[in-house]
Protein backbone atom coordinates (compact mmCIF):
# COMPACT_ATOMS: atom_id res chain seq x y z
CA UNK A 1 0.00 0.00 0.00
CA UNK A 2 2.56 2.63 0.93
CA UNK A 3 4.63 1.53 -2.58
CA UNK A 4 1.06 1.92 -4.27
CA UNK A 5 1.30 5.29 -2.41
CA UNK A 6 4.45 6.30 -3.59
CA UNK A 7 4.08 5.56 -7.40
CA UNK A 8 0.75 7.54 -7.62
CA UNK A 9 3.05 10.11 -6.25
CA UNK A 10 4.80 9.91 -8.45
CA UNK A 11 2.49 10.08 -11.42
CA UNK A 12 1.55 13.47 -9.90
CA UNK A 13 4.51 14.47 -10.16
CA UNK A 14 5.51 13.65 -13.15
CA UNK A 15 2.51 15.14 -14.75
CA UNK A 16 1.28 18.00 -12.41
CA UNK A 17 0.95 20.01 -15.78
CA UNK A 18 -1.91 17.84 -16.99
CA UNK A 19 -3.67 17.12 -13.32
CA UNK A 20 -3.48 20.22 -11.14
CA UNK A 21 -2.37 23.17 -13.33
CA UNK A 22 -4.80 22.22 -16.15
CA UNK A 23 -7.80 22.33 -13.99
CA UNK A 24 -6.08 25.25 -11.97
CA UNK A 25 -6.73 27.18 -15.61
CA UNK A 26 -9.96 26.16 -16.14
CA UNK A 27 -11.55 27.63 -12.90
CA UNK A 28 -9.08 30.75 -14.02
CA UNK A 29 -10.85 31.04 -16.93
CA UNK A 30 -14.32 30.80 -15.61
CA UNK A 31 -13.49 33.54 -12.64
CA UNK A 32 -11.81 36.14 -15.50
CA UNK A 33 -15.22 35.31 -17.74
CA UNK A 34 -17.65 36.13 -15.06
CA UNK A 35 -15.54 39.29 -14.18
CA UNK A 36 -15.48 40.46 -17.81
CA UNK A 37 -19.12 39.75 -18.17
CA UNK A 38 -19.97 41.94 -14.83
CA UNK A 39 -17.52 44.45 -16.57
CA UNK A 40 -19.09 44.45 -19.38
CA UNK A 41 -22.53 44.84 -17.99
CA UNK A 42 -21.42 47.42 -15.33
CA UNK A 43 -19.91 49.21 -18.86
CA UNK A 44 -23.32 48.94 -21.00
CA UNK A 45 -25.94 48.96 -18.21
CA UNK A 46 -27.10 52.25 -16.99
CA UNK A 47 -26.52 52.26 -13.23
CA UNK A 48 -27.23 48.08 -13.56
CA UNK A 49 -30.60 49.12 -14.06
CA UNK A 50 -31.04 45.77 -15.72
CA UNK A 51 -29.16 43.53 -13.59
CA UNK A 52 -31.37 44.83 -10.98
CA UNK A 53 -34.61 44.22 -12.37
CA UNK A 54 -33.02 40.63 -13.06
CA UNK A 55 -32.13 39.90 -10.25
CA UNK A 56 -35.47 41.43 -8.69
CA UNK A 57 -37.50 39.04 -11.17
CA UNK A 58 -35.59 35.93 -10.04
CA UNK A 59 -36.50 36.87 -6.26
CA UNK A 60 -40.06 36.60 -7.37
CA UNK A 61 -39.58 33.00 -8.70
CA UNK A 62 -40.77 30.30 -6.22
CA UNK A 63 -37.86 28.86 -4.33
CA UNK A 64 -38.11 25.26 -5.88
CA UNK A 65 -37.82 27.28 -9.40
CA UNK A 66 -34.82 29.01 -8.37
CA UNK A 67 -33.69 25.64 -6.25
CA UNK A 68 -33.65 23.44 -9.19
CA UNK A 69 -32.08 26.45 -11.46
CA UNK A 70 -28.96 27.27 -9.32
CA UNK A 71 -28.03 23.23 -9.09
CA UNK A 72 -28.18 23.17 -12.86
CA UNK A 73 -26.11 26.14 -13.41
CA UNK A 74 -23.84 24.80 -10.67
CA UNK A 75 -23.28 21.18 -12.28
CA UNK A 76 -23.53 23.20 -15.75
CA UNK A 77 -19.67 24.80 -15.10
CA UNK A 78 -18.49 21.50 -14.51
CA UNK A 79 -19.15 20.56 -18.27
CA UNK A 80 -15.77 21.84 -19.30
CA UNK A 81 -14.19 20.43 -16.44
CA UNK A 82 -15.53 17.32 -17.45
CA UNK A 83 -14.55 17.51 -21.18
CA UNK A 84 -10.83 18.30 -20.18
CA UNK A 85 -10.65 15.40 -17.66
CA UNK A 86 -11.39 13.01 -19.96
CA UNK A 87 -8.64 14.67 -22.94
CA UNK A 88 -6.06 14.66 -19.86
CA UNK A 89 -6.75 10.88 -18.74
CA UNK A 90 -7.04 9.90 -22.48
CA UNK A 91 -3.28 11.17 -23.47
CA UNK A 92 -1.82 10.02 -19.28
CA UNK A 93 -3.07 6.84 -20.17
CA UNK A 94 -1.71 6.29 -23.62
CA UNK A 95 1.74 7.73 -22.33
CA UNK A 96 1.45 5.62 -19.43
CA UNK A 97 3.27 2.61 -20.23
CA UNK A 98 4.75 3.99 -23.24
CA UNK A 99 6.91 7.50 -22.19
CA UNK A 100 9.46 5.14 -19.82
CA UNK A 101 10.09 2.93 -22.03
CA UNK A 102 11.32 5.78 -24.70
CA UNK A 103 13.54 7.46 -22.56
CA UNK A 104 14.86 4.10 -20.97
CA UNK A 105 14.17 5.14 -17.34
CA UNK A 106 11.70 2.26 -17.37
CA UNK A 107 15.25 0.75 -16.52
CA UNK A 108 15.36 2.64 -13.38
CA UNK A 109 11.61 1.88 -12.33
CA UNK A 110 12.46 -1.49 -12.67
CA UNK A 111 15.57 -1.51 -10.38
CA UNK A 112 12.87 -0.62 -7.56
CA UNK A 113 11.37 -3.64 -5.96
CA UNK A 114 7.66 -2.65 -6.97
CA UNK A 115 6.03 -5.03 -9.43
CA UNK A 116 5.22 -4.52 -12.80
CA UNK A 117 1.36 -5.12 -11.61
CA UNK A 118 1.40 -2.27 -8.91
CA UNK A 119 2.64 -0.12 -11.71
CA UNK A 120 0.40 -0.72 -13.67
CA UNK A 121 -2.36 0.17 -10.50
CA UNK A 122 -1.02 2.73 -9.55
CA UNK A 123 -1.39 4.65 -13.74
CA UNK A 124 -4.99 3.38 -13.40
CA UNK A 125 -5.52 4.50 -9.58
CA UNK A 126 -4.10 8.27 -10.76
CA UNK A 127 -6.68 7.89 -14.00
CA UNK A 128 -9.30 6.54 -12.26
CA UNK A 129 -9.00 8.36 -9.07
CA UNK A 130 -6.27 11.30 -8.47
CA UNK A 131 -6.60 12.87 -11.50
CA UNK A 132 -10.94 13.54 -11.04
CA UNK A 133 -10.45 13.71 -7.40
CA UNK A 134 -8.57 17.10 -7.94
CA UNK A 135 -10.49 18.32 -10.84
CA UNK A 136 -13.35 18.26 -9.01
CA UNK A 137 -11.94 19.79 -6.06
CA UNK A 138 -10.80 22.86 -8.43
CA UNK A 139 -14.26 23.07 -9.80
CA UNK A 140 -15.88 23.41 -5.92
CA UNK A 141 -12.90 25.99 -5.32
CA UNK A 142 -14.18 27.60 -8.70
CA UNK A 143 -17.93 27.50 -7.34
CA UNK A 144 -17.15 29.26 -4.23
CA UNK A 145 -14.98 32.06 -5.57
CA UNK A 146 -17.84 32.39 -8.18
CA UNK A 147 -20.66 32.02 -5.56
CA UNK A 148 -18.52 34.62 -3.81
CA UNK A 149 -18.89 37.33 -7.06
CA UNK A 150 -22.29 36.78 -7.66
CA UNK A 151 -23.39 37.39 -3.89
CA UNK A 152 -21.01 40.62 -4.19
CA UNK A 153 -22.96 41.54 -7.17
CA UNK A 154 -26.34 41.05 -6.24
CA UNK A 155 -25.41 42.86 -2.58
CA UNK A 156 -24.52 45.72 -4.50
CA UNK A 157 -27.65 46.01 -6.40
CA UNK A 158 -29.18 45.72 -2.76
CA UNK A 159 -30.74 42.27 -2.64
CA UNK A 160 -29.82 39.67 -0.21
CA UNK A 161 -28.05 36.88 -1.74
CA UNK A 162 -29.05 34.75 1.21
CA UNK A 163 -32.62 34.89 0.59
CA UNK A 164 -32.26 35.07 -3.06
CA UNK A 165 -29.79 31.43 -3.35
CA UNK A 166 -27.26 30.96 -0.69
CA UNK A 167 -30.37 29.26 1.55
CA UNK A 168 -32.05 27.71 -0.70
CA UNK A 169 -29.47 25.67 -3.04
CA UNK A 170 -27.84 22.74 -1.96
CA UNK A 171 -24.28 22.73 -3.35
CA UNK A 172 -23.09 20.17 -0.90
CA UNK A 173 -25.28 17.71 -3.05
CA UNK A 174 -24.60 18.89 -6.32
CA UNK A 175 -20.87 18.84 -5.56
CA UNK A 176 -21.40 15.42 -4.13
CA UNK A 177 -23.46 14.25 -7.26
CA UNK A 178 -20.19 15.44 -9.71
CA UNK A 179 -17.85 13.54 -7.46
CA UNK A 180 -19.76 10.48 -7.79
CA UNK A 181 -20.74 10.48 -11.47
CA UNK A 182 -16.94 11.22 -11.83
CA UNK A 183 -15.60 7.87 -9.77
CA UNK A 184 -18.60 6.45 -11.61
CA UNK A 185 -17.56 7.27 -14.99
CA UNK A 186 -13.98 6.16 -13.90
CA UNK A 187 -15.25 2.50 -13.37
CA UNK A 188 -17.56 2.60 -16.71
CA UNK A 189 -14.31 3.76 -18.69
CA UNK A 190 -12.75 1.02 -17.61
CA UNK A 191 -12.80 -1.11 -21.28
CA UNK A 192 -11.17 1.92 -22.62
CA UNK A 193 -8.80 2.94 -20.18
CA UNK A 194 -7.41 -1.00 -19.99
CA UNK A 195 -7.39 -0.46 -24.17
CA UNK A 196 -5.07 3.04 -23.85
CA UNK A 197 -2.85 1.25 -21.08
CA UNK A 198 -2.80 -2.42 -23.35
CA UNK A 199 -1.40 0.25 -26.58
CA UNK A 200 0.28 2.34 -24.54
CA UNK A 201 2.33 -0.39 -23.32
CA UNK A 202 2.75 -2.39 -26.76
CA UNK A 203 3.27 0.89 -29.10
CA UNK A 204 6.66 1.03 -30.98
CA UNK A 205 5.98 4.83 -31.37
CA UNK A 206 3.31 6.90 -31.64
CA UNK A 207 0.67 5.19 -29.52
CA UNK A 208 -1.79 7.78 -30.04
CA UNK A 209 -2.08 5.84 -34.05
CA UNK A 210 -1.83 2.63 -32.16
CA UNK A 211 -4.95 3.39 -29.83
CA UNK A 212 -7.05 5.02 -33.02
CA UNK A 213 -6.28 3.17 -35.77
CA UNK A 214 -7.20 -0.51 -35.28
CA UNK A 215 -10.69 0.18 -34.04
CA UNK A 216 -11.25 2.46 -36.90
CA UNK A 217 -10.14 -0.13 -39.27
CA UNK A 218 -11.95 -2.64 -37.61
CA UNK A 219 -15.58 -0.78 -37.81
CA UNK A 220 -14.62 0.42 -41.64
CA UNK A 221 -14.25 -2.97 -41.71
CA UNK A 222 -17.86 -3.91 -40.25
CA UNK A 223 -19.51 -1.57 -41.55
CA UNK A 224 -18.47 -2.51 -44.98
CA UNK A 225 -19.21 -6.17 -44.86
CA UNK A 226 -22.25 -5.35 -43.29
CA UNK A 227 -23.17 -3.00 -46.26
CA UNK A 228 -22.56 -5.71 -48.65
CA UNK A 229 -24.40 -8.37 -46.96
CA UNK A 230 -28.10 -6.33 -45.76
CA UNK A 231 -27.42 -3.58 -47.27
CA UNK A 232 -27.80 -1.76 -43.96
CA UNK A 233 -25.62 0.86 -41.99
CA UNK A 234 -26.33 -0.72 -38.43
CA UNK A 235 -24.05 -1.60 -35.73
CA UNK A 236 -20.47 -1.73 -35.72
CA UNK A 237 -17.88 -0.78 -32.94
CA UNK A 238 -18.43 2.77 -34.35
CA UNK A 239 -21.83 2.18 -32.51
CA UNK A 240 -20.91 0.60 -29.66
CA UNK A 241 -18.51 3.07 -28.78
CA UNK A 242 -20.88 5.41 -29.72
CA UNK A 243 -23.60 4.08 -27.20
CA UNK A 244 -20.49 3.32 -24.46
CA UNK A 245 -19.95 7.14 -24.29
CA UNK A 246 -23.73 8.13 -24.03
CA UNK A 247 -24.43 5.75 -21.58
CA UNK A 248 -21.77 7.13 -19.27
CA UNK A 249 -22.55 7.97 -15.60
CA UNK A 250 -20.81 10.97 -16.24
CA UNK A 251 -22.89 14.87 -16.83
CA UNK A 252 -21.94 15.38 -20.27
CA UNK A 253 -24.99 17.32 -21.97
CA UNK A 254 -26.74 20.14 -21.18
CA UNK A 255 -30.57 20.04 -23.48
CA UNK A 256 -33.94 21.95 -23.39
CA UNK A 257 -36.52 19.29 -21.78
CA UNK A 258 -40.17 19.69 -21.55
CA UNK A 259 -39.29 23.88 -22.71
CA UNK A 260 -36.14 23.94 -19.68
CA UNK A 261 -32.53 23.31 -20.15
CA UNK A 262 -31.37 20.36 -17.99
CA UNK A 263 -28.47 18.48 -17.65
CA UNK A 264 -28.17 14.74 -18.61
CA UNK A 265 -25.67 11.86 -18.07
CA UNK A 266 -24.33 10.95 -20.80
CA UNK A 267 -25.45 11.82 -24.38
CA UNK A 268 -29.33 10.63 -24.38
CA UNK A 269 -29.22 8.80 -27.70
CA UNK A 270 -30.65 5.74 -26.36
CA UNK A 271 -33.63 4.92 -23.68
CA UNK A 272 -31.62 2.23 -22.85
CA UNK A 273 -30.85 4.50 -18.93
CA UNK A 274 -32.98 6.92 -17.68
CA UNK A 275 -30.45 10.00 -18.39
CA UNK A 276 -31.48 12.33 -15.32
CA UNK A 277 -28.94 13.40 -13.19
CA UNK A 278 -29.63 10.94 -9.90
CA UNK A 279 -27.74 8.84 -8.37
CA UNK A 280 -29.65 5.98 -8.51
CA UNK A 281 -29.40 6.67 -12.42
CA UNK A 282 -25.35 6.84 -11.86
CA UNK A 283 -25.36 3.63 -9.84
CA UNK A 284 -28.17 1.59 -11.87
CA UNK A 285 -25.36 1.94 -15.04
CA UNK A 286 -22.59 0.44 -12.42
CA UNK A 287 -24.67 -2.45 -11.73
CA UNK A 288 -25.70 -3.10 -15.40
CA UNK A 289 -25.29 -5.94 -17.72
CA UNK A 290 -22.97 -3.40 -19.89
CA UNK A 291 -21.04 -2.54 -17.19
CA UNK A 292 -20.35 -6.49 -16.15
CA UNK A 293 -19.29 -7.17 -20.04
CA UNK A 294 -17.07 -4.23 -20.17
CA UNK A 295 -15.36 -4.91 -16.95
CA UNK A 296 -14.53 -8.63 -18.81
CA UNK A 297 -12.88 -6.59 -21.62
CA UNK A 298 -11.33 -4.95 -19.50
CA UNK A 299 -10.01 -7.24 -17.77
CA UNK A 300 -8.97 -9.25 -20.77
CA UNK A 301 -7.09 -5.82 -21.57
CA UNK A 302 -5.37 -4.83 -18.38
CA UNK A 303 -3.72 -8.66 -18.28
CA UNK A 304 -2.45 -7.83 -22.01
CA UNK A 305 -1.14 -4.38 -20.46
CA UNK A 306 0.44 -6.22 -17.49
CA UNK A 307 1.94 -9.08 -19.98
CA UNK A 308 3.68 -6.41 -22.00
CA UNK A 309 4.94 -4.69 -19.08
CA UNK A 310 6.55 -7.48 -17.52
CA UNK A 311 9.04 -7.96 -21.04
CA UNK A 312 9.07 -4.31 -21.46
CA UNK A 313 12.78 -2.89 -21.54
CA UNK A 314 14.25 -0.03 -23.22
CA UNK A 315 14.77 -2.00 -26.80
CA UNK B 1 28.75 -20.49 1.08
CA UNK B 2 26.02 -20.71 -2.10
CA UNK B 3 25.98 -18.79 -5.29
CA UNK B 4 24.93 -15.09 -5.81
CA UNK B 5 24.10 -16.16 -9.56
CA UNK B 6 23.83 -19.15 -11.13
CA UNK B 7 23.25 -20.35 -14.65
CA UNK B 8 22.45 -23.52 -16.03
CA UNK B 9 22.31 -23.60 -19.82
CA UNK B 10 21.22 -19.92 -19.84
CA UNK B 11 20.04 -19.40 -23.43
CA UNK B 12 18.60 -16.05 -25.36
CA UNK B 13 16.99 -16.09 -28.46
CA UNK B 14 16.20 -12.96 -30.49
CA UNK B 15 14.15 -14.88 -33.35
CA UNK B 16 16.75 -17.49 -34.53
CA UNK B 17 19.69 -15.41 -33.65
CA UNK B 18 21.28 -17.19 -29.99
CA UNK B 19 22.44 -13.94 -28.09
CA UNK B 20 23.26 -16.13 -25.32
CA UNK B 21 24.21 -18.99 -25.62
CA UNK B 22 23.39 -22.55 -22.91
CA UNK B 23 26.12 -20.36 -20.31
CA UNK B 24 26.34 -22.19 -17.22
CA UNK B 25 28.04 -19.60 -14.57
CA UNK B 26 28.97 -19.40 -10.77
CA UNK B 27 29.37 -16.04 -9.28
CA UNK B 28 30.19 -16.60 -5.33
CA UNK B 29 29.46 -13.89 -2.91
CA UNK B 30 32.10 -11.23 -2.00
CA UNK B 31 33.65 -10.73 -5.70
CA UNK B 32 33.72 -7.98 -8.57
CA UNK B 33 33.06 -9.91 -11.44
CA UNK B 34 34.03 -8.29 -14.85
CA UNK B 35 31.99 -8.90 -17.77
CA UNK B 36 33.34 -8.20 -20.90
CA UNK B 37 32.99 -9.26 -24.73
CA UNK B 38 32.31 -7.51 -27.76
CA UNK B 39 29.29 -5.41 -29.17
CA UNK B 40 27.02 -8.02 -29.50
CA UNK B 41 28.24 -10.71 -27.81
CA UNK B 42 25.44 -11.43 -25.49
CA UNK B 43 26.04 -9.21 -22.09
CA UNK B 44 23.60 -7.26 -21.46
CA UNK B 45 21.50 -10.17 -22.62
CA UNK B 46 22.56 -11.98 -19.84
CA UNK B 47 22.50 -9.05 -17.66
CA UNK B 48 18.62 -8.69 -18.42
CA UNK B 49 17.84 -11.92 -17.48
CA UNK B 50 19.76 -11.57 -14.31
CA UNK B 51 17.91 -8.76 -13.41
CA UNK B 52 14.32 -10.34 -14.84
CA UNK B 53 14.03 -7.79 -17.57
CA UNK B 54 14.07 -10.20 -20.52
CA UNK B 55 12.73 -13.78 -20.64
CA UNK B 56 14.77 -16.86 -21.40
CA UNK B 57 15.37 -20.33 -21.32
CA UNK B 58 17.23 -22.33 -19.17
CA UNK B 59 17.73 -22.27 -15.23
CA UNK B 60 18.59 -19.31 -13.88
CA UNK B 61 18.54 -18.48 -9.85
CA UNK B 62 20.12 -14.96 -8.29
CA UNK B 63 20.04 -15.26 -4.68
CA UNK B 64 17.68 -18.13 -4.88
CA UNK B 65 15.07 -16.04 -6.06
CA UNK B 66 13.71 -16.71 -10.61
CA UNK B 67 14.43 -13.18 -11.95
CA UNK B 68 11.78 -13.90 -14.74
CA UNK B 69 9.01 -14.37 -12.38
CA UNK B 70 10.09 -12.73 -8.81
CA UNK B 71 11.57 -9.34 -10.49
CA UNK B 72 9.78 -7.00 -7.48
CA UNK B 73 11.02 -9.48 -4.59
CA UNK B 74 14.51 -9.78 -6.17
CA UNK B 75 14.82 -6.14 -6.58
CA UNK B 76 15.28 -5.60 -2.78
CA UNK B 77 18.57 -7.38 -3.10
CA UNK B 78 19.83 -6.38 -6.01
CA UNK B 79 20.24 -3.18 -7.79
CA UNK B 80 21.77 -2.22 -10.86
CA UNK B 81 22.89 0.77 -13.30
CA UNK B 82 21.96 -0.04 -16.54
CA UNK B 83 23.81 2.82 -18.11
CA UNK B 84 24.23 6.84 -16.90
CA UNK B 85 20.87 8.00 -19.09
CA UNK B 86 18.47 6.36 -17.68
CA UNK B 87 17.09 8.47 -14.65
CA UNK B 88 14.02 9.97 -15.25
CA UNK B 89 14.66 13.61 -16.71
CA UNK B 90 11.80 15.24 -15.54
CA UNK B 91 11.89 14.14 -11.67
CA UNK B 92 13.87 16.24 -9.50
CA UNK B 93 16.39 14.92 -7.24
CA UNK B 94 14.50 15.55 -3.85
CA UNK B 95 11.61 13.77 -5.73
CA UNK B 96 13.68 11.05 -7.11
CA UNK B 97 14.91 10.33 -3.15
CA UNK B 98 11.73 10.29 -2.20
CA UNK B 99 10.25 7.83 -4.30
CA UNK B 100 13.52 5.61 -3.57
CA UNK B 101 12.88 5.75 0.27
CA UNK B 102 9.32 4.72 -0.01
CA UNK B 103 9.40 2.06 -2.31
CA UNK B 104 13.12 0.16 -1.76
CA UNK B 105 13.42 -1.12 2.27
CA UNK B 106 16.86 -0.64 2.11
CA UNK B 107 17.70 2.46 1.13
CA UNK B 108 19.21 5.04 3.69
CA UNK B 109 18.50 8.94 2.66
CA UNK B 110 21.30 10.03 5.03
CA UNK B 111 23.66 7.56 3.38
CA UNK B 112 22.44 9.26 0.12
CA UNK B 113 22.50 12.62 1.35
CA UNK B 114 25.96 12.08 2.63
CA UNK B 115 27.30 11.02 -0.88
CA UNK B 116 25.44 13.84 -2.70
CA UNK B 117 26.92 16.44 -0.58
CA UNK B 118 30.30 15.57 -2.00
CA UNK B 119 29.03 16.58 -5.25
CA UNK B 120 27.79 19.37 -6.84
CA UNK B 121 24.03 18.13 -7.40
CA UNK B 122 21.32 20.43 -5.08
CA UNK B 123 17.75 18.51 -4.03
CA UNK B 124 15.65 21.06 -6.20
CA UNK B 125 17.84 20.35 -9.33
CA UNK B 126 15.63 18.53 -12.29
CA UNK B 127 17.49 15.25 -13.67
CA UNK B 128 17.34 16.68 -16.91
CA UNK B 129 19.39 20.28 -15.68
CA UNK B 130 22.41 17.82 -14.53
CA UNK B 131 25.33 17.14 -16.92
CA UNK B 132 26.11 13.48 -17.75
CA UNK B 133 28.96 13.34 -15.89
CA UNK B 134 26.49 14.52 -12.57
CA UNK B 135 23.82 12.21 -13.16
CA UNK B 136 26.17 9.35 -12.62
CA UNK B 137 27.00 10.61 -9.58
CA UNK B 138 23.56 10.73 -8.53
CA UNK B 139 22.50 7.58 -9.75
CA UNK B 140 25.34 5.69 -8.15
CA UNK B 141 24.78 7.99 -5.27
CA UNK B 142 21.14 6.40 -4.52
CA UNK B 143 22.81 3.24 -5.37
CA UNK B 144 25.14 3.09 -2.80
CA UNK B 145 22.61 4.28 -0.06
CA UNK B 146 20.79 1.00 -0.71
CA UNK B 147 22.32 -2.05 1.16
CA UNK B 148 21.73 -4.89 -1.41
CA UNK B 149 24.22 -8.08 -1.93
CA UNK B 150 24.42 -7.78 -5.70
CA UNK B 151 25.07 -4.88 -7.83
CA UNK B 152 24.97 -5.24 -11.26
CA UNK B 153 26.72 -2.31 -13.12
CA UNK B 154 25.92 -2.02 -17.11
CA UNK B 155 28.41 0.41 -19.35
CA UNK B 156 28.37 2.40 -15.91
CA UNK B 157 30.30 4.98 -17.07
CA UNK B 158 29.62 5.28 -20.88
CA UNK B 159 30.17 8.68 -22.55
CA UNK B 160 31.42 9.88 -19.09
CA UNK B 161 34.97 12.10 -19.25
CA UNK B 162 38.02 10.26 -17.16
CA UNK B 163 37.69 12.33 -14.09
CA UNK B 164 34.22 11.35 -13.15
CA UNK B 165 35.01 7.97 -14.27
CA UNK B 166 37.98 7.20 -12.12
CA UNK B 167 35.98 9.03 -9.20
CA UNK B 168 33.07 6.52 -9.99
CA UNK B 169 35.17 3.37 -9.29
CA UNK B 170 36.92 4.94 -6.35
CA UNK B 171 33.97 5.70 -4.64
CA UNK B 172 32.75 2.31 -5.20
CA UNK B 173 35.84 0.23 -4.33
CA UNK B 174 36.34 3.10 -0.77
CA UNK B 175 32.53 2.93 0.39
CA UNK B 176 30.70 0.35 -1.10
CA UNK B 177 32.68 -2.84 -1.91
CA UNK B 178 32.71 -5.55 0.99
CA UNK B 179 32.92 -9.46 1.52
CA UNK B 180 29.09 -9.51 1.35
CA UNK B 181 28.60 -7.70 -1.63
CA UNK B 182 29.10 -8.83 -4.96
CA UNK B 183 29.29 -6.94 -8.50
CA UNK B 184 29.09 -7.39 -11.55
CA UNK B 185 30.41 -5.05 -14.20
CA UNK B 186 29.90 -5.13 -18.00
CA UNK B 187 32.44 -2.46 -19.57
CA UNK B 188 34.39 -1.27 -22.71
CA UNK B 189 36.47 0.68 -20.77
CA UNK B 190 38.66 -2.73 -19.35
CA UNK B 191 41.68 -0.76 -18.40
CA UNK B 192 39.50 1.16 -15.50
CA UNK B 193 38.39 -1.96 -13.91
CA UNK B 194 40.79 -4.25 -14.47
CA UNK B 195 42.37 -3.15 -11.29
CA UNK B 196 39.21 -3.72 -8.95
CA UNK B 197 37.99 -6.65 -10.81
CA UNK B 198 38.46 -10.24 -8.57
CA UNK B 199 36.84 -12.27 -11.19
CA UNK B 200 37.02 -12.18 -14.96
CA UNK B 201 34.56 -13.27 -17.23
CA UNK B 202 34.94 -13.24 -21.37
CA UNK B 203 31.94 -13.65 -23.20
CA UNK B 204 32.06 -14.26 -27.52
CA UNK B 205 28.97 -14.92 -29.45
CA UNK B 206 27.23 -15.82 -26.60
CA UNK B 207 29.09 -18.43 -25.36
CA UNK B 208 31.83 -18.00 -22.03
CA UNK B 209 35.49 -17.94 -23.84
CA UNK B 210 37.35 -17.29 -20.55
CA UNK B 211 35.72 -17.71 -16.68
CA UNK B 212 38.64 -17.25 -14.24
CA UNK B 213 39.83 -15.40 -10.86
CA UNK B 214 42.48 -12.66 -11.46
CA UNK B 215 45.13 -14.55 -9.67
CA UNK B 216 44.58 -17.83 -11.63
CA UNK B 217 44.90 -15.43 -15.04
CA UNK B 218 48.02 -14.32 -13.40
CA UNK B 219 48.90 -18.09 -13.09
CA UNK B 220 47.94 -18.91 -16.54
CA UNK B 221 49.04 -16.41 -18.82
CA UNK B 222 51.79 -14.75 -19.46
CA UNK B 223 53.50 -11.72 -22.05
CA UNK B 224 56.97 -12.56 -23.42
CA UNK B 225 58.46 -9.38 -25.34
CA UNK B 226 61.37 -10.75 -27.20
CA UNK B 227 63.87 -9.33 -30.48
CA UNK B 228 62.86 -9.94 -33.76
CA UNK B 229 65.82 -12.90 -33.89
CA UNK B 230 64.21 -14.85 -31.54
CA UNK B 231 61.00 -14.62 -32.60
CA UNK B 232 61.03 -18.15 -34.41
CA UNK B 233 62.41 -19.48 -31.18
CA UNK B 234 59.43 -17.73 -29.32
CA UNK B 235 56.74 -18.80 -31.57
CA UNK B 236 57.82 -22.46 -30.97
CA UNK B 237 56.10 -22.71 -28.14
CA UNK B 238 53.09 -22.10 -29.64
CA UNK B 239 51.48 -18.88 -28.34
CA UNK B 240 48.41 -17.86 -28.48
CA UNK B 241 48.22 -14.41 -29.94
CA UNK B 242 50.90 -12.83 -31.45
CA UNK B 243 51.42 -8.82 -31.93
CA UNK B 244 54.60 -6.54 -33.04
CA UNK B 245 55.21 -3.06 -30.92
CA UNK B 246 58.24 -0.65 -31.89
CA UNK B 247 59.89 -3.94 -33.82
CA UNK B 248 59.87 -5.79 -30.77
CA UNK B 249 57.47 -9.01 -30.76
CA UNK B 250 54.81 -9.59 -28.11
CA UNK B 251 53.99 -13.46 -27.46
CA UNK B 252 51.36 -13.87 -24.82
CA UNK B 253 51.15 -17.76 -24.09
CA UNK B 254 48.58 -19.76 -22.10
CA UNK B 255 49.70 -22.36 -19.78
CA UNK B 256 53.14 -22.26 -20.73
CA UNK B 257 55.65 -22.13 -17.56
CA UNK B 258 57.42 -19.29 -16.61
CA UNK B 259 60.95 -20.96 -16.75
CA UNK B 260 60.56 -22.02 -20.11
CA UNK B 261 59.88 -18.17 -21.71
CA UNK B 262 62.54 -16.43 -19.56
CA UNK B 263 65.79 -17.30 -21.71
CA UNK B 264 64.16 -15.54 -24.46
CA UNK B 265 62.97 -12.14 -23.18
CA UNK B 266 61.12 -9.88 -20.83
CA UNK B 267 58.31 -11.39 -18.85
CA UNK B 268 55.01 -9.56 -17.98
CA UNK B 269 51.56 -10.52 -16.67
CA UNK B 270 49.44 -9.58 -19.54
CA UNK B 271 46.84 -6.79 -18.71
CA UNK B 272 43.06 -7.46 -19.52
CA UNK B 273 42.90 -5.91 -22.07
CA UNK B 274 45.68 -7.67 -24.11
CA UNK B 275 43.97 -10.82 -23.01
CA UNK B 276 40.61 -9.89 -24.12
CA UNK B 277 42.07 -9.25 -27.48
CA UNK B 278 43.95 -12.21 -28.13
CA UNK B 279 40.84 -14.83 -26.49
CA UNK B 280 38.78 -12.77 -29.16
CA UNK B 281 41.22 -13.40 -31.88
CA UNK B 282 42.20 -17.11 -30.91
CA UNK B 283 40.48 -19.79 -33.43
CA UNK B 284 39.58 -16.97 -36.12
CA UNK B 285 43.09 -16.43 -37.69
Amino acid sequence: MRRLLALVHREFWENKGAFRTTPLVIGGIYIVFLLMSIFTTAHFDNELYTFREAVRLLAEQPVEFRAAHAEEVMLGTSLFFTLVLAFVVFFYLLGALYDDRKDRSILFWKSLPASDALTIASKLLSAMVLAPLIFWLVFVLTQIVMGIIASVMVLSVGENPWTLFLSIVNPLRAWFTLLVSYLAASIWFLPIYGWLLLVSAFAPRIPLLFAVLPPVVFAILQIWIDFLRTFTLDSSLFGVIGEWVANSPAILTAQVHDGRGTLALGAPLTDDFDHAVTLANIFDRLFSMQMLVGLAVAAVFLTGALWLRRRATDS
Amino acid sequence: MTSIVSARGLTKRYGRTLAVDHIDLEIPPGRIVGLIGPNGAGKTSALKAILGLATYEGELSVLGKNPSRQRAALMEDVCFIADVAVLPRWIRVWQLIDVTERIHPRFSRARCLEYLGQTKVTLNHRVKQLSKGMVAQLHLALVMAIDVRLLVLDEPTLGLDILYRKQFYTSLLNDYFDEQRTILITTHQVEEVEHILTDLIFIKDGRIALEATMEAVEQRYTELMVKPDRAAEARELKPMFERELFGRHIFLYDNVGRDQLAGLGELHTPSVADLFVATMKRGES
